[in-house]
């Protein structure tokens, strides 16, 4: 039944970026603008490096998750949707686990998009692209449910846009430096680094997933 | 002063004898740590950082642990003295964590040649305090106290994952940092025996005076909470 309601979220967010893909546009956008920008600041030779193109890679897709996951809900404050999905029995399970799967695929076309640009600008020779394939599922898995967690605790309060980021990267930093060491084991053909790091990451995605449903849906109001 | 309907409660009245108590710890933890304990052999006085920065490290993970269990209290009984516990340690320990940090520095500097490094205990330890002011930030920019009650309990129990992260990470990666001395996986310190005493009498009077200000500050939140609620009705 959770599942299920879980599932109608999920696809109910679908949706709704189907119908307005703001969140979806607005991230690609960001995440094409921060990388342009990072990588021009620091120069193609320093950018070119595989742990710095991972790092500005991982901290644009960051920003991005947070954007869309607040994106996400805002659409239910607007109407007030939210107090009527939080009223019906088992409600906020399905609410928070709904967002994080909805972030996770939206996460992962906007991870696509950034992924291709970092090739794109950087001269950057992937020689273990499988690997770097699996480190980038294993770090987009991981990322919604810390994020979602910080937008749920940031909801209707004052200040909220720097809030998120606030709470969220330190709390992420173990994934970032996790995600960003995996990226560069596998684009510098370090494939037994990278299954390492994967490891790490899905561990992560775990611990977090699990974490995030058992306690998040308390502070849904 | 603040008006209240908050009562008189056992803590409170232990408040002055803790005071007290902590003034006098302090007192007899410093004489050791300056005056009788001997200086390092290959640090010199310098050493005597140790006594403080290792007692505020102590308290700040004493604190956080303790944001955590009344954190896990509030969510289940939904009672306001939890929530209430959690702030004061929350405070108190951002405030020993930011002391540990500057203590550190201080320490790092003659014995390592730098302020700061980017070591796994060092980033640990500012990333945990980075975290906790966060958490200090949810509660204040929250106005409804049931919700912010509730908010601070699930970062509170979300948090606290990073405290054996930071104790530990000296013996995940070790780098710069000196491996833990007293807390060990074999349980046999390190240190000389009158180190190791006026490092003991020094974290005692730490934690004496980790109760004398958690009963001030429960106090005074209890307060506030007491107002809040008599205002509403």
């Amino acid at each position: 039944m959770t599942l299920q309601r879980i599932g109608l979220v999920a696809a109910r967010e679908a949706r709704a970026e189907r119908g307005q893909p703001e969140g979806l546009i607005g991230a690609a956008t960001f995440i094409a603008v921060l990388i342009f920008v990072e990588s021009l600041t620091i120069g193609p030779i320093a950018a070119s490096h595989p742990a710095t193109a991972a790092a500005l890679y991982w901290i644009a897709l960051t920003f991005a998750a947070i954007l869309v996951a607040s994106r996400a809900f805002d659409r239910e404050l607007e109407d007030d949707a939210i107090d009527a999905v939080l009223a019906l029995p088992g409600g906020r399970d399905a609410l928070y686990a709904g967002k994080a799967l909805a972030l996770t695929a939206l996460l992962a076309i906007v991870a696509l998009i950034g992924g291709g640009l970092v090739l794109i600008l950087v001269p950057l020779a992937v020689t273990a692209p499988l690997a770097l394939a699996l480190v980038v599922t294993a770090g987009v898995v991981a990322l919604p449910p810390i994020v979602v967690l910080t937008v749920v605790l940031a909801l209707r309060l004052r200040a909220r846009g720097a809030l998120v980021p606030i709470l969220a990267l330190p709390m992420l930093v173990p994934h970032l430096v996790a995600a960003t060491y995996g990226c560069a084991a596998a684009a510098s053909g370090d494939t037994s680094g990278a299954f390492a790091w994967s490891g790490l990451l899905v561990a992560f995605a775990l611990v977090y997933w699990v974490l995030g449903f058992t306690i998040v849906p308390a502070a849904l109001e | 002063m603040i008006s209240t309907t908050a009562k008189t409660t056992s803590a409170l009245r232990a408040r002055p004898f803790l005071g007290a108590a902590s003034v006098v710890a302090l007192f007899v933890a410093l004489w050791m740590a300056l005056v009788w304990s001997p200086p390092d052999a290959a640090m010199g006085n310098v050493v005597r950082i140790l006594y403080v920065h290792v007692a505020n490290a102590w308290l700040a993970y004493l604190a956080f642990v303790v944001v955590f269990l009344a954190s896990v209290a509030y969510l289940w009984t939904k009672r306001l003295v939890f929530d209430a516990i959690a702030v004061a340690s929350a405070e108190i320990g951002v405030l020993f964590t930011g002391l540990t940090l500057v203590l550190g520095s201080i320490w790092a500097e003659p014995t390592w040649g730098v302020w700061w490094s980017w070591e796994p205990r060092l980033i640990t330890t500012a990333v945990m305090f980075a975290m906790y002011v966060g958490y200090l930030l949810v509660r204040n920019l929250s106005d409804d106290l049931e919700r912010r009650a509730t908010r601070a309990a699930v970062l509170g129990i979300v948090l606290v994952v990073d405290v054996p992260i930071v104790h530990l990470s000296v013996t995940w990666m070790n780098a710069l940092h000196q491996l833990p001395s007293v807390l060990r996986p074999d349980l046999s310190p390190t240190l000389d025996p009158s180190m190791l005493a006026s490092l003991i009498a020094m974290t005692i009077a730490f934690t004496v005076l980790y109760a004398y200000l958690m009963t001030a500050r429960v106090d005074i939140e209890r307060r506030r909470q007491a107002r809040v609620l008599e205002a509403r009705g």
